[in-house]
């Protein structure tokens, strides 16, 4: 077919006549350029409207650091810091100034960071952010000085620092000076936490070495930028000294996630919305946790609140409705389609913000956590969730939590001290997770270590039972100044089934069991081992999610108005009480 | 003139584009997916060159591949046809950033009429009458709920973005305006990547007549009549007429007017089309403008005996248009029907009609393939006579002598409608295929 047809005839006239008096078309210069992720050709401008991530394959593109204050500061806010140190060669290395210099030429920089402050959204920040292009961003004398400088100036100023990390560790050519950098940020770090500052770690590709064995590990909050290369040791040292070769995927920024070190992915068209929300966050707690605010604790309890407490009960036991079995109690707190952790959360509070990871070992998607506002108070919240199905419930583990939960509950709660944040749990959990691994890991000391550190904990701490309180595994969250469960949720030091079998012998007389152990809300409140209980509409579900959520929140503010004006001294010294006299 | 133009398309418009080009004597390049190596446009053009694989995405809508096709080829203009990238503002600009010619209007002019907001305003500005409603862009319920109101039922909810039925729903209630704008803006978000939507008064049945536009880069404007696109399913075009049976005289000299006044209002060049909803009491509203040549093109070219694509290659070389528009004389009754294929496959055998005002745009021969990838459209059937009677009695036959098989077609639903007593008395508005062609 393809020789069937004739061909056009060519018009040699016009042609003759139109040559030569226009030029041939071409593609202009840096038009276009290859992805060094997938190879495929893509518009240079693009890259540049798009983030500088690769529009075919979302690839990420290293940033320049003055781009990326460019992407992220309020128009004209930044002001830089430390420019210009004189050249630093300890070890007189011949070739490194002259190298130095070149480099200062070439990039516009004069070291591998530049250090200032800025604001973003109008909340200012002290800032640094690392060039990959100076040297793969190493940490000599220069990048350790004017990190340790912007840290120490961010304390006196009482600011708050973000550190944009991109490096391959510590300079060679400086040789010992550069090692001592390390410890330099690390100890200026301290101290500016010390003095209750936020500080945020951002990893972006690649942050290795020396850099991650200091100041980008030291982070109250480590972000990173998907795909980013995260490590001590680069994957080529690693893959030559166990002879292997490494899974794919290993040492990025998500596996580092999933391994519990960085609180999640940032990915870069967020940025700017992520960061100021977290420095949002932690400006409102500053604010609220005025000590002149503080009141004795006689004074907070002088006042006896009434209502919901009352109502609650009201509605509970008295008036002639029907009882409930303590069995039905349980089947009901076990039910499919009850609120989760989650539900809670989304219903009660604006802006969570989850934050992953122990910081140890791993995430576990069993507890869920992070930061939230309540009424517009910034707060920490951790709940125990249970899936909504089979698939989710494998997920979650079926809310049993592994040692590095209760690990991961605990960072959040030594925050949420810091920066003066009350903290919610809500525990829905058949236990904890009863596993090889979990031993392994230190499941007794994981609870036993939260039981002995919550007691001390020098913010208001509010736990409620919202389906099963299991045991130790739910106490792990729940040494808390008051603990209230839900109408039909039960908590217990063991299963009804359990109970049954070991006193009984026969698990198939739970129904029993759970009349003698005493363990629905109504049980536990007359025992005292809750404040309150909190009545819900029935059906329990998502289509109730406002109204059950109305009465929690209600209290929320009760619990807040009463114990936000306690000291810490005041709150642990009532929380000592609380289960001492137990 | 141009040496050599690439047809970055494929199917019946990309053979329309090279016809054109060798009758006037200009070499052709044809860029082809990995699926089309033996397609007629492939086989026809003068050179050929392989961008990509099947899916549209990694070829024809591919700039990178098809601009530097064209640089390596070197063609000096690129004609984009219909849908892929015809409609591509960022294409346009990256082609004259090469020194390539866009055949088409400036990359500016596509960005304006592809976003339907500001089209609507620039018109609205211009004096060119719009349908009520839609002045500002909304994203939440909340917000549609207040625009319907302010509107008044029934509306139409449109994505900003939004083209050939995706993205759109009309709502006759309060009530039923919760389903329909999440609805259309679930689609939005996922065909168009953006969840700006628009709501408008929707004018109930009207018929849909555009004028087909042409302007030069010297700043004369002409219309060549309109088309009636009336007949549409899910506002899809089936059938085109022109001119239309429905337009007064004087009316179609008015809106007319205004078809210039709007491609003037955006300084438009090379062909377009300025589409008009006109309701029963033939008031009319510009709904958009299409910023390319047109599926139904053939039928203003039937009834003005003018050659489109080649006038398109004539205002993209930079020429006046040699005409006024007292000099366009409309003559006779024109229609188009669109044949679509119902599946992929070998076309086993494909027999078309011919004779006296009797045309078949296609890119199909006896053996070639369908393949599953791009649109359905196998051909086109355009019938001349000299009034709508005749014309009607035509394609009747036509349609009656086209054979096509191995793949399904809509040709017998097609034949049913125009003998459809209805469609026979005459002029039909948008509502004429939900009544009688439930599906």
């Amino acid at each position: 077919m393809r020789r069937l047809f004739k061909k056009t005839p060519s018009n040699s006239y016009i042609k003759i006549e139109t040559k030569g008096t226009k030029a041939q078309p071409e593609v202009p210069q840096g038009m276009w350029r290859k992805c060094n992720k997938c190879s495929a050709p893509i518009f240079s401008e693009d890259v540049k409207t798009g983030n500088y991530i690769c529009p075919k394959c979302g690839g990420y593109f290293r940033v320049h650091a003055r781009r990326r204050i460019e992407m992220l500061a309020d128009g004209g806010s930044f002001e830089e810091w430390d420019e210009g140190l004189p050249v630093s060669n300890p070890l007189g290395l011949s070739g490194y100034p002259k190298k130095l210099s070149e480099l200062r030429e070439k990039t516009g920089l004069d070291e591998a960071v530049i250090t200032g402050k800025m604001s973003m959204d109008g909340h200012e920040t002290a800032v640094g952010v690392m060039d990959g292009r100076f040297i793969m961003g190493s940490m000599g004398k220069n990048v350790g000085e004017k990190i340790a400088g912007a840290t120490e100036r961010a304390t006196a100023l009482g600011l708050p620092l973000i550190l944009f990390c991109c490096s391959g560790g510590a300079r060679m050519q400086e040789g010992i000076v550069s090692l001592m950098q390390m410890a330099k940020t690390a100890a200026a770090l301290k101290r500016h936490s010390d003095a209750g500052l936020l500080f945020i770690s951002v990893l972006t590709d690649p942050t290795t070495g020396g850099v991650t064995a200091s100041f980008a590990m030291l982070g109250d909050v480590i972000l990173a930028e998907p795909g980013a290369l995260i490590g001590f040791a680069g994957p080529r040292v690693i893959e030559q000294t166990i002879g292997q070769k490494l899974p794919e995927g290993f040492q990025r920024a998500e596996f580092l996630v999933e391994h519990g070190f960085v609180d999640a992915i940032l990915p870069r068209e967020k940025s700017r919305e992520m960061l100021t929300r977290l420095l949002a966050f932690h400006e409102k707690a500053d604010g609220r946790m005025e000590p002149e605010g503080r009141s004795c604790m006689q004074e907070a309890f002088k006042t006896k609140d009434g209502g919901l407490l009352e109502k609650a009960d009201g509605q509970n036991g008295s008036g002639g409705e029907e009882i409930i079995s303590a069995w039905e109690r349980v089947k009901r707190s076990r039910k499919q389609g009850r609120l989760t952790g989650l539900d809670y959360i989304q219903e009660i509070f604006t802006d969570f913000t989850e934050l992953h990871g122990d910081r140890a070992y791993g995430d576990d998607k069993a507890i869920v956590g992070g930061i939230a506002y309540f009424h517009g108070r910034p707060v920490t919240v951790i709940a125990q969730q249970k899936g909504r199905n089979t698939r989710e419930n494998i997920e979650r583990n079926f809310s049993m939590p592994s040692p590095e939960g209760y690990r991961k509950a605990l960072r959040l709660m030594r925050e949420a001290e810091k920066f003066g944040r009350p903290v919610f749990c809500f525990m829905d959990t058949p236990g904890a997770f009863c596993g090889m691994e979990a031993e392994e890991r230190g499941q007794g000391e994981a609870i036993a270590r939260n039981l002995f550190e919550l007691s001390a904990l020098k913010v208001p701490v509010l736990s409620v039972v919202i389906g099963e309180g299991g045991s130790g595994g739910a106490l792990a969250l729940a040494v808390a100044d008051e603990v209230w469960m839900m109408e039909n949720a039960v908590y217990s030091v063991l299963s009804p089934e359990g109970f049954a079998s070991i006193l009984w012998k026969d698990s198939k007389r739970a129904d029993e069991a759970a009349e003698v152990m005493k363990i629905t809300a109504k049980d536990l409140k007359d025992l005292g081992i809750v404040e309150r209980v909190i009545p819900e509409a029935v059906p329990v579900g998502k289509k109730n999610a406002r109204e059950i959520c109305e009465n929690l929140e209600v209290g929320f503010e009760e619990f807040l108005a009463r114990y936000g004006k306690l000291s810490g001294e005041e709150l642990t010294a009532h929380r000592y009480e609380r289960f001492r006299n137990i | 003139m141009f040496d050599k133009v690439l047809i970055a398309n494929r199917g019946e418009i990309a053979v329309r584009v090279i016809r054109a080009c060798r009758e006037m004597g200009i070499g052709t390049v044809a860029v082809y997916s990995e699926a089309d190596s033996e397609a007629l446009h492939t086989l026809l053009a003068d050179e050929a060159i392989c961008i990509g694989p099947a899916k549209s995405q990694d070829s024809y809508l591919n700039m990178e591949r098809i601009l530097s096709a064209a640089v390596a080829m070197g063609a000096d203009a690129i004609h984009p046809g219909f849908g892929f990238l015809s409609e591509n503002a960022r294409f346009a600009e990256l082609c004259s950033l090469c020194g390539m010619k866009f055949i088409g209007p400036d990359s500016q002019v596509i960005a304006k009429m592809g976003n339907k907001a500001e089209a609507r305003n620039t018109m609205i500005k211009a004096g060119v009458p719009v349908v009520p409603g839609g002045e500002t862009a909304v994203r939440t319920l909340k917000e549609a709920r207040a625009a319907a109101e302010e509107v008044g039922y029934p509306v139409m909810i449109k994505a900003a973005l939004g083209g050939g039925g995706k993205g759109m729903r009309t709502v006759q209630n309060p009530e039923e305006l919760e389903a329909g704008f999440l609805n259309a803006q679930r689609e939005a978000v996922k065909g168009f990547s953006d969840d700006t939507m628009y709501i408008e008064r929707y004018v109930e049945n009207p018929r849909h007549i555009e004028f087909q536009i042409l302007a030069d880069e010297h700043g004369n404007v002409i219309h060549l009549g309109e088309r009636d696109c009336s007949v549409q399913r899910n506002h899809q075009k089936l059938i085109e007429e022109a001119p239309s049976a429905t337009i007064p005289e004087e009316l179609r000299r008015e809106m007319g007017k205004m078809a210039v006044r709007a491609a003037k209002a955006v300084g438009y060049t090379n062909a377009g089309t300025v589409e008009f909803l006109v309701d029963k009491e033939n008031r009319y509203y510009f709904i958009e403008m299409n910023t390319r040549i047109q599926v139904e093109h053939p039928v203003t070219e039937a009834v003005t005996g003018m050659d489109l694509i080649k006038a398109q290659l004539h205002i993209a070389a930079g020429e006046a248009l040699n005409f006024t528009q007292e000099e366009v004389q409309l003559s006779g009754h024109a229609i188009e029907c669109r044949i679509n294929a119902r599946m992929a496959g070998k076309l086993t055998n494909l027999q078309v009609p011919g004779g006296m005002g009797i045309r078949v745009d296609s890119a199909m021969y006896n053996g070639c393939m369908v393949p599953p990838y791009y649109d359905a459209m196998l051909l086109k059937l355009i019938v001349h006579g000299g009034d709508r009677a005749e014309a009607l009695k035509k394609i009747q036959c036509a349609l009656g002598e086209l054979v096509i098989e191995g793949v399904e077609t809509n040709l017998e639903e097609q034949y049913e409608i125009f003998t459809h007593p209805v469609y026979e008395a005459g002029p039909v508005d948008t509502g004429f295929i939900e009544k009688y062609f439930k599906e």
